[in-house]
């Protein structure tokens, strides 16, 4: 199981206290979460292992520069994304690096990036037919065929409205964060 | 060494971190400087014999109310911008409330002169030395900063060197009013805020090479 943002911070914070073993713990549940991060972005495969070491020595360095109210994985992937960049720089590669929001949303720490995503509320600004349709199929689990049938509409209607109401969602939630 | 080694080899000692350890670095970084910035003004420049007169007026205060705030300002922004996960600093705009407010003095300190004594209140007696000295006179307090980021973490090179330059420009002005005899606004405005500028400049093309890590 995938460590969470919560136990990332309370593992932080015992660092931060001088709690030696709680530090450890951190480095050590960093090593797969920042590999599975490089290995999404890097392609030459040398590289990585001294990626994640280079990411693991600033976070033990320079770690005074976490702020305990803020979302850690938020300050480890803006790390991570520097010294990628840095990285990039030195073997003479000009990719555009994505924006630490969406690195947040592709790593599965979207929680983290700041905005609140009350879903509900979200739903609720779309229109009734949209929002019962996402609700049905994304949220309750039904299959399309089990949704038209439980919200009365055609099955082409569910798979229309869904389409439509995401891509509404999407463009408010990137409005929002930006 | 391994991922592993590495990790144990860290994990030997974590001494504990003060809640605001970034604010207490820069602090510390610029107070070391600016003690090389106050020998370097007793030392080359000497303290201006008349000093005890001048903290009795009004200019003297006029001018460390300015310098101090656009060092308050970049100070802020210097310890925003040392962490990786910074935001926008666009607020950084509000140093110019202080110059405006400084642009209005001049001006009334101008309607109340007669025109013959314009140009002697803008070029003062030192205008050709001002900037440079306080350019010269920021460089510890800026060799300080450099210090002080050996243990943060800026991602945004360019502005966090502009933010610590400005910061050390706007020291290194307020020290040089120690020994600066000048008094009018416009000279303040003009040559006070040319050498913080250049110091400013210097940190944003200096910025990304010195504070990479």
């Amino acid at each position: 199981m995938r460590v969470s943002e919560q136990q990332l911070r309370n593992w932080m914070a015992g660092g931060l206290a001088g709690d030696a073993s709680a530090h450890a713990r951190l480095l050590h549940a960093l090593v797969p979460l920042l590999r599975a991060f490089y290995r999404r972005r890097v392609q030459d495969g040398d590289g990585i292992e001294d990626l994640v070491q280079e990411v693991l020595i600033a976070v033990h360095v320079r770690r005074a520069t976490y702020d305990s109210d803020r979302p850690f994985t938020a300050w480890l992937f803006a790390i991570a994304r520097y010294k990628m960049i840095d990285h990039f720089r030195r073997v003479g590669r000009h990719d555009p690096v994505e924006d630490l929001s969406d690195i947040l949303v592709t790593e599965g720490f979207e929680d983290a990036s700041g905005a609140r995503l009350d879903v509900s509320r979200l739903l609720d600004t779309l229109p009734p037919k949209q929002a019962a349709a996402i609700r049905a199929t994304r949220l309750d689990g039904l299959s399309v065929a089990e949704a038209a049938d439980r919200e009365n509409i055609g099955e082409s209607d569910i798979k229309i409205s869904v389409h439509r109401g995401l891509k509404a969602l999407a463009k408010r939630i990137k409005g929002d964060v930006k | 060494m391994t991922t592993e080694e590495l990790i144990a080899d860290m994990s030997r000692t974590v001494r504990p971190v003060r809640r605001h350890a970034v604010a207490i670095r820069i602090a510390a970084g610029m107070a070391l400087g600016g003690v090389g910035t106050v020998l370097l003004i007793l030392a080359w420049l000497g303290i201006n014999p008349d000093l005890g007169l001048a903290m009795r007026g009004y200019a003297f205060w006029m001018k460390w109310i300015y310098t101090i705030s656009l060092a308050l300002c970049a100070v802020a922004a210097t310890i925003h911008l040392a962490r990786p996960d910074s935001r926008r600093v666009g607020w950084l705009w509000i140093m110019a409330v202080p110059a405006l407010l400084l642009a209005v003095i001049g001006l009334i300190e101008m309607a109340q002169a007669p025109s013959t004594q314009w140009l002697p209140m803008w070029l003062g007696v030192s205008w050709k030395s001002c900037s440079a000295n306080v350019f010269l006179l920021s460089i510890p307090i800026f060799a300080g900063l450099l210090w002080s980021f050996r243990e943060l973490a800026p991602t945004r090179l360019r502005l966090a060197g502009a933010t610590a330059g400005l910061a050390a420009g706007a020291w290194a002005a307020t020290l040089y009013c120690l020994h600066c005899p000048e008094v009018s606004a416009i000279f303040v405005l003009t040559w006070y805020s040319l050498g913080i500028g250049l110091t400013a400049l210097l940190g944003s093309v200096i910025g990304p090479r010195l504070l990479r890590w």
